[in-house]
């Protein structure tokens, strides 16, 4: 089979999979007892405003007759589907969600990257290291470290080093260190990590295109400020890359190529990188897309303890204020960068590996 | 006909018979395990009914949420049923939690005053409260170490003198296991959670009830220096002046005694409770929580597993299908989602807000556990015994059930001792966030304290955050241990880990 054909089938499946999971999310929140005119106009709603309101949210029609839940389910599914995600209840008042979304966006994609970052950074590494000198004290010193590093609650995590970082904690001084910056809230160098270059000037829809340059101090004080915040976002996954590093290493120099390899007279050097890193990135795949799964929850909590004003704290914010919109939203987002994910993964495979063959791989 | 008959006999002679044949090692053990069961029966009945509790109510509120969709009124009648259930239940508990225990509070306490003379008072033989309590706790921890290997010399027994069979495979399994220490790190770290979740009123030094639900509507005596007599007070006023605020003299640390002669072990809360006792009521909702919870879990997942891998084909992609559906929602923002919508109703008032998160907890978590079973269960499924029971005419549900359930059985246990990790941090996580969510208050909720505790990380106070999490540490890195004990006993072929144990094992929080 086609590489194009597998891609289309993958997507196609994918189908199902974004209906089902945004139905179960319109269930709760629509047949669920959120009161949506409650959550609006609060307790005392004069009954005019109310009867508007309902209109204007699809619930009733001008006539004064309820819209069928079904209506109401296939207008949600057309307003997902063309991006048409109306403006906030509660978190923002009649702000458009796209643009409380696109405002947050920056702070969760520069916390998430380097969580993967640090994770894959050192995470693989030591599994690698663990692997190699298998039963030694170094290993045992990695391996329970990953179990242990696994095993820690992110939130805990979070506040243990929030706690530590902040004033008059053991390691305050992180904060005057080098360049001066916070642990908690939102880095403003965020928004000067770039400056574009205008490419088209004046010519139009080209005139959007522009060539970001990195702009290395606000980089740098931007990843100073993060950088707690990511390392406890990437403690789950790091535990994991370390224990499942370390098992596909030992797995793989035990294999009978290795032998040919060493009999051969390649040297250690190019069968580690070769042999050895090749195969032991097959199951370390879906650990590192896998990441993406615990980002998003982990996200959530991080977030909200670094009081940082990302995609995860403003869903915590929209869920305690029952922003439907927000919500729902936010939840349609996530579900289709999981699946495009979970496509990229089954795809990279057949890169990496050529022997897992594209016809059976719908496991 | 002979034959047949032959084979009745060789039935009928059941486990009872052989016994029978032979009672004394069993009567023997039966009689120190009657005494272990009697000086306990109070908490074992006590924990063993609330768990029959959730189950009645958990049934009838799936029934209830599912009939309710049709017929409103049906659905009242559920609930008064239930209500009518769950009253009776709860009457039996609080008896049976009445009954007199060995190991009680009453029979030593840890609860009095020091006179100006420096002897105690109230205390169990005068001791002091610290030395009183460090008895009981491993009065009990000693009595719940010794009930588990009774339970598993019980095992043994039943291996030497009463089964038929004189080797099976588990008995390997036992075997490696038993040369596992990491496994059996694993098995004790369990043992001493369960025990905290049933014992956990004997083992504080203060009860659930005294010290934090209705601390005001219980007293104590002490001894007052200005007045230079002995005061009563009531325990909400005490705590009130036992707080933990990190700055000043407003703390009372790890291994210390507050102003009323009361010991803290693990130091008071921030508003004066104490922290040990709080401890252990959230061990006890915790283990309850994420014991439904891996329960439902691992029966739905072992159950579409066989199914999927028995059939194959459309049922196992449209199985595939719905476990990718469930996932691609993540779970920790599902559940914030459904704990904020649910807020209100009645569901949320079962077990404290308990019953709701387990049964979201089952419901999300199996397609993890599904995963990780299916490569297992469909391996089972090609093997040349099933092709033997189907074309022996045998029935689809019995051929998963004998043939190829024991199999799967033992990857089930792999997994869910990997996967309870996170759901136990999951809730830990949901009582941090608050506003509703997670175990409602007063109820002791681990993840809670971590949150009151968070403003005094880096003051002398800094054991209200630090403590709950080692413990959850602890706990979790136990099941995990557990796991792969299991794992290495079942499988010893088998060289650490593989990426479904990541999957199973990831909890996103």
């Amino acid at each position: 089979m086609n590489r194009f054909i597998y891609l289309l089938k993958r997507l196609l499946l994918g189908i199902p999979v974004l209906l089902f999971g945004l139905t179960v999310t319109f269930l709760v929140l629509y047949l669920g007892p959120i009161d949506p005119v409650l959550a609006i106009l609060g307790r005392d709603a004069n009954p005019a405003a109310a009867r508007q309101l309902e209109i204007a949210l699809g619930i009733r029609y001008s006539d004064g007759s309820m819209v069928p839940l079904w209506i109401q389910y296939k207008n949600f599914l057309v307003d997902m589907v063309t991006f048409n995600f109306g403006t906030s209840w509660g978190v923002a008042r009649n702000q458009p969600v796209m643009d409380l979304i696109i405002g947050r966006l920056p702070a969760t994609l520069w916390l998430g990257f380097w969580s993967v970052v640090i994770a894959l950074g050192f995470g693989v590494p030591i599994g690698l290291y663990a692997g190699l000198n298998s039963n030694t004290w170094g290993d045992y010193f990695a391996s329970f470290g990953g179990i242990v590093w696994r095993a820690m609650p992110n939130f805990w995590l979070a506040v243990m080093l929030a706690g530590v970082l902040s004033a008059g904690g053991i390691l305050s001084g992180y904060r005057d260190f080098l360049i001066k910056t916070d642990v908690i809230g939102t880095p403003d160098e965020l928004q000067y990590l770039f400056s574009g270059i205008d490419v088209f000037p004046g010519i139009p829809i080209l005139e959007y295109l522009w060539i970001p340059i990195p702009n290395l101090m606000p980089m740098a004080a931007a990843f100073k400020w993060i950088l707690p915040a990511a390392l406890v976002l990437g403690s789950a996954s790091m535990g994991n890359e370390v224990r499942i590093g370390r098992t596909a290493v030992l797995e793989s120099l035990n294999s009978e190529y290795i032998d040919t390899a060493k009999a051969k007279g390649v040297s250690t050097r190019r069968i580690i990188t070769k042999h050895v890193g090749r195969n032991a990135v097959i199951p370390l795949l879906p650990v590192i897309m896998g990441e993406f799964y615990l980002l998003i929850g982990g996200s959530v909590l991080v977030e909200s303890v670094f009081s940082i004003n990302g995609l995860g704290n403003l869903f915590l914010r929209a869920a305690f204020a029952a922003d439907i919109p927000v919500l729902m939203s936010l939840t349609f987002i996530f579900i289709v960068i999981q699946i495009l994910f979970n496509t990229t993964q089954d795809i990279l495979y057949t890169y990496i590996d050529p022997r897992i063959t594209l016809a059976d791989n719908n496991e | 006909m002979e034959n047949a008959d032959d084979l009745a006999d060789r039935e009928s002679d059941g486990l009872w018979s052989r016994v029978m044949t032979n009672p004394t090692p069993a009567a023997r053990w039966a009689a120190v395990a009657t005494v272990l069961l009697l000086l306990e029966f109070g908490a074992f009945a006590g924990g063993l009914l609330t768990i029959l509790d959730a189950i009645v109510m958990g049934a009838t509120a799936l029934l209830d949420v599912v009939v309710g969709i049709f017929a409103p009124g049906l659905a009242q009648s559920i609930v008064d049923v239930q209500l009518a259930a769950s009253t009776f239940i709860e009457g039996v508990r609080h008896a049976a939690e009445s009954l007199p225990t060995l190991l009680s509070r009453d029979v030593i306490p840890n609860q009095g005053y020091q006179t100006q003379s420096g002897t105690w008072n109230g205390t169990f033989l005068g001791l002091s409260p610290a030395a009183a309590w460090a008895l009981r706790l491993s009065l009990v921890l000693l009595y719940s170490l010794f009930a588990f290997y009774w339970l598993y010399k019980g095992w043994q027994l039943f291996r030497t003198h009463y089964r038929k069979a004189d080797w099976t495979p588990r008995d390997d399994m036992v075997a490696r296991l038993q040369n596992h220490s990491w496994g059996k790190f694993g098995i004790i770290v369990l043992v001493l959670f369960l025990t905290m979740s049933l014992f956990g009123s004997t083992m504080a030094p203060s009860t659930v009830d005294q010290n934090i639900t209705s601390s005001y509507s219980h007293e104590i005596q002490y001894f007052s220096e200005e007045s230079g007599q002995v005061e009563t007070v009531t325990v909400g006023q005490a705590n009130f002046n036992s707080k933990s605020k990190g700055a000043g003299d407003q703390n009372v640390g790890v291994m210390s005694y507050d102003q009323y002669d009361r010991f803290h072990p693990f130091g008071t809360l921030t508003n004066g409770r104490d922290l040990f006792t709080y401890m252990m009521g959230g061990a006890q909702i915790t283990l309850m929580v994420a014991g439904i919870a891996i329960g439902l879990a691992s029966l739905i997942a072992a159950l579409l597993a066989l199914v999927a891998s028995y059939y194959t084909g459309v049922v196992d992609l449209s199985i595939l299908t719905l476990a990718d559906g469930v996932v691609s929602i993540p779970q920790l923002l599902l559940l914030i989602l459904v704990s904020v919508v649910f807020q209100n109703h009645w569901l949320s008032s079962v077990l404290n807000g308990g019953l709701l998160l387990a049964l979201i907890f089952g419901l999300t978590t199996w397609p993890f556990l599904w995963r990780s079973l299916r490569g297992p269960a469909l391996q089972v499924a090609e093997e040349e015994w099933v092709d033997a029971a189907k074309s022996f005419g045998q029935r689809p549900t019995t051929t998963m059930r004998k043939h190829m359930l024991p199999y799967v059985l033992g990857y089930l246990l792999i997994y869910a001792s990997m996967s309870v990790g996170g759901i136990i941090i999951g809730m830990a996580s949901l009582s941090f966030l608050g506003n509703g969510l997670g175990i409602t208050p007063p109820t002791p909720a681990w993840g809670r304290v971590i949150s009151l505790g968070q403003p005094y990380v880096s003051t002398q106070s800094w054991h209200i955050s630090l403590i709950p999490g080692v413990m959850i540490v602890i706990l979790v890195t136990g099941a995990n241990a557990l796991g792969d004990g299991i794992r290495d006993a079942i499988d010893p072929e088998s060289e650490g880990d593989s990426e479904e144990e990541a999957a199973a094992a990831g909890g996103g929080a």
